[in-house]
């Protein structure tokens, strides 16, 4: 077993992690809570953005440029296809629903093969300024980039609860969560309530798209699928109505991933930690005590 | 009501997420590649065209129209099939391979072909899914009637097909991975393959004076008989080695980077068996980690030696970072065979990704050497005569490989047991300075040991 001083860099990378895990899960969050939509085009979205990215910086254009890019290509693709297919869906149950962004990320994940195929091993990559920066703590190095992606996740999930709690939207939002009719019965434009919805979880797929290809890898795989499934758990736990609980366990599923790292033993079956975690959260937490929670929180 | 509607909701919800993980973890672990090559790369006389109006284009002295006997004339004889099965998915793709063997083909068939003969050449891909390898490599013989397969590559082909090739009287010529391609009688590579490869890498930082080795791969069928390499060339010079394996694609960079530093320590060397994308995310967590000066070398087996990594590495990595090649090193080389493989690639070589690099050299390779065997075929072209061309050839000059490259009839085959070692120089790879000339990879490698009793020690040639 490795000693806690071999523990300790881990615990800065799993952070970095798990706040973009947060960030990605507080999106699916927020977008279920208002459309009752599991968006598992979460991932698709923001990889294409990073692609596209790659794409425009690699032209010679500014990083600010391609990163912008990103979250507004990831923002407009989902509020499109919200708009597009989330009224003809309205009536389906969950499962429709789901299954069809799916289709979507599938589609999305075809469509980056295609466009930037990984034959002979060309490797695009994203950097950002702050890969450079950092500071030293004790003997851990914590890149700027690092702390920007345990920031977000932090700032996200504060900002979302705020506005959730205490605007007009964010109250609409709750009230269909709960009752689509009757909130559509009230007078509230559920239609443009919902695109709101879309857009913001769009654009937070664009940022998590982008910071993860530069903290993970621009990779088509990881970015479509290994990112959504860890955020998916952490919505999981969260019983995909606490953007709280939800932010905690990102955290937890970022930091179990990357302490296991040097325990050689299990290393390998360290991909395994948002199964094994959603699993016994959901068995362990007592269901009342959770709802009780998310009550009082929306 | 409303609650109990509401819990019924939020359970299917629950189990829909549920659901959607494990869908999304089957696609994440077996999604393939979509892009399967074509079943036919280069119909006959299909490329005269082109050939004619560009073979003036190519770069230096020598042009593509060397490739074959007649310059600028397309052949136009029976078709001579050959075909190649190579690994193509997520994280692996050794497509490369077959993509430049298929170009150097197309050049051959654009300037006279093989006696008159253009080869049609069948590139197919596969998943690492046996029963899919098995299927292409019968649908190879039996559909598409080759009578040679050459341009091979796969993760575990060789240990699927070996007995299937031999059962069909067919030899292979290829780029090997899995134990299978090294060691049975019927198959021999133009590469050390990732176990010699990694030798290659050990022993050189070893060599350099590295007190630790902290050995690294991805985590794929083989890594046992790969890593056994290294290890008893470390053991042989009491250096200590530890082993790792990484699932890929690699999601975690920056604490795989941070593992190996700490288990190489400050005085020992990291050495990496990866492909160049995974190898890639690796030495860039450790550059934006600012762990490259934290261990005493960095190496890597041949397939990172591929311009377009030293190019993302930047100036921080030359003379830190090591590369086995098993090839020669082409930047800045202007010998005949360097100018003949770039004027391939630029002509025929589109679809060959990663540009120059070890892929693209190997498939040349298996070119050159494929097409000298088959211009020695004086009958018919079928399997016997093919495979007996192949097994004929000796100690031929590649031009490419540090030894001259013989097939032979011996139970195992590692033609290729000579390496360069190369290092980044601001965005190329060079010669390493220091011992990066053609070196014999040890026999405290117990293979190199048997082959080497078996076939000889071919003498350097280049």
């Amino acid at each position: 077993m490795p000693s806690w001083a071999e523990f300790q860099p881990y615990i800065v990378t799993g952070l970095a992690l798990g706040g973009l895990y947060a960030l990605s899960g507080v999106g699916l969050v927020v977008l279920y809570r208002a459309t009752g939509v599991l968006n598992l085009a979460f991932g698709a979205v923001g990889a294409m953005g990073a692609f596209i990215a790659y794409s425009i910086i690699k032209a010679g254009n500014p990083g600010w440029v391609g990163w912008i890019t990103c979250i507004l290509f990831a923002g407009v693709v989902t509020l499109g296809y919200g708009m597009l297919f989330g009224p003809a869906l309205a009536g389906r149950g969950p499962l429709v629903q789901s299954i069809s962004t799916l289709g979507l990320a599938l589609v999305l994940f075809g469509a980056i093969d295609l466009a930037w195929p990984t034959s002979g091993g060309q490797s695009p990559s994203i950097s950002f300024p702050t890969d450079n920066g950092g500071f030293t703590v004790g003997q851990l190095q914590v890149t700027w980039t690092q702390v920007i992606a345990l920031g977000l996740g932090i700032v996200i999930t504060v900002g979302t609860g705020a506005f959730l709690r205490y605007s007009k939207l964010g109250t609409a939002m709750r009230a269909m969560a709960n009752d689509r009719v009757i909130t559509a019965t009230l007078g509230v434009p559920i239609r443009r309530v919902e695109a709101a919805a879309w857009l913001g979880c769009g654009l937070l797929s664009g940022i998590a798209g982008i910071m993860l290809a530069d903290l993970s890898a621009l990779d088509d795989t990881t970015l479509v699928f290994t990112v959504v499934i860890s955020s998916l758990a952490a919505a999981l736990i969260g019983r995909l109505r606490s953007i709280s609980v939800t932010f905690v366990a990102a955290l937890v599923i970022g930091l179990v991933h990357d302490l296991i790292t040097p325990i050689t033993q299990i290393a390998n079956y360290q991909d395994m930690t948002p199964f094994v975690l959603a699993t016994i959260a959901l068995l362990v937490m007592p269901r009342g005590q959770v709802m009780t929670r998310t009550r009082e929180e929306g | 009501m409303n609650r109990s509607v509401h819990w019924r909701t939020r359970t299917a919800a629950a189990a829909v997420a549920a659901l959607s993980l494990g869908v999304l973890a089957a696609c994440s672990s077996s999604s393939s590649s979509s892009g399967s090559a074509p079943a036919s790369s280069s119909a006959p006389g299909a490329s005269s065209a082109a050939a004619t109006a560009s073979n003036s284009a190519a770069s230096g002295t020598v042009s593509t129209s060397s490739c074959g006997t007649k310059p600028g004339v397309a052949a136009t004889g029976t078709p001579i099939n050959i075909g190649a099965i190579n690994t193509k998915q997520p994280g692996t793709d050794f497509s490369d391979i077959e993509n430049m063997t298929g170009a150097y083909f197309a050049c051959v068939n654009a300037n006279g072909g093989i006696n008159g003969h253009p080869i049609k050449y069948f590139p197919v891909t596969e998943q690492t899914s046996p029963p899919q390898i098995a299927s292409l490599a019968k649908q190879l013989v039996t559909t598409d009637h080759v009578v040679g397969i050459m341009g091979n590559s796969s993760i575990i082909e060789c240990s699927v097909d070996a007995a299937y090739w031999k059962s069909v009287g067919i030899e292979v010529l290829g780029a090997g991975i899995d134990p299978e391609c090294y060691s049975t009688p019927n198959t021999a590579s133009v590469n050390m393959g990732p176990r010699y490869s990694s030798d290659g890498a050990v022993q050189y930082v070893m060599a350099q004076g590295a007190s630790k080795i902290a050995f690294d791969q991805s985590n794929v069928p083989g890594t046992a008989y790969i890593a056994a390499g290294p290890n008893a060339l470390a053991k042989a010079k009491g250096v200590p080695i530890q082993d790792f394996t990484e699932n890929v694609p690699i999601t975690s960079a920056n604490a795989i980077a941070t593992k190996l530093v700490t288990a190489a320590g400050p005085s020992g060397a990291v050495v990496l068996n990866f492909t160049p994308p995974e190898a890639l995310l690796i030495l860039q967590a450790a550059q934006k980690l600012n762990l490259e000066n934290r261990v005493k070398y960095w190496a890597c087996s041949t397939p990172c030696n591929t311009d377009f990594l030293a190019t993302s590495l930047g100036p921080k990595w030359n003379n830190k970072l090591f590369v086995n090649a098993e090839l020669l090193p082409l930047d800045g080389n202007t010998s005949q065979t360097a100018q003949l493989f770039d004027a391939i690639l630029k002509q025929y070589g589109t679809n060959v990704s990663g540009g120059v690099g070890s892929f693209s050299e190997m498939g040349f390779t298996i070119g050159e050497i494929a097409t000298h065997a088959l211009e020695s075929v004086t009958g018919p072209y079928t399997v016997a005569s093919v495979s007996a061309a192949l097994k004929s050839v000796s100690n031929y000059n590649t031009g490419m490989l540090c030894q001259g490259y013989t097939y032979g009839n011996y139970s195992l085959h590692i033609p290729n047991n000579m390496d360069y070692t190369v290092t980044p120089d601001n965005g190329k790879f060079v010669q390493a300075s220091t011992g990066g000339g053609c070196t014999l990879i040890s026999a405290d490698d117990p293979q190199i040991a048997a082959y080497r009793a078996a076939a000889g020690t071919a003498p350097a040639v280049g």
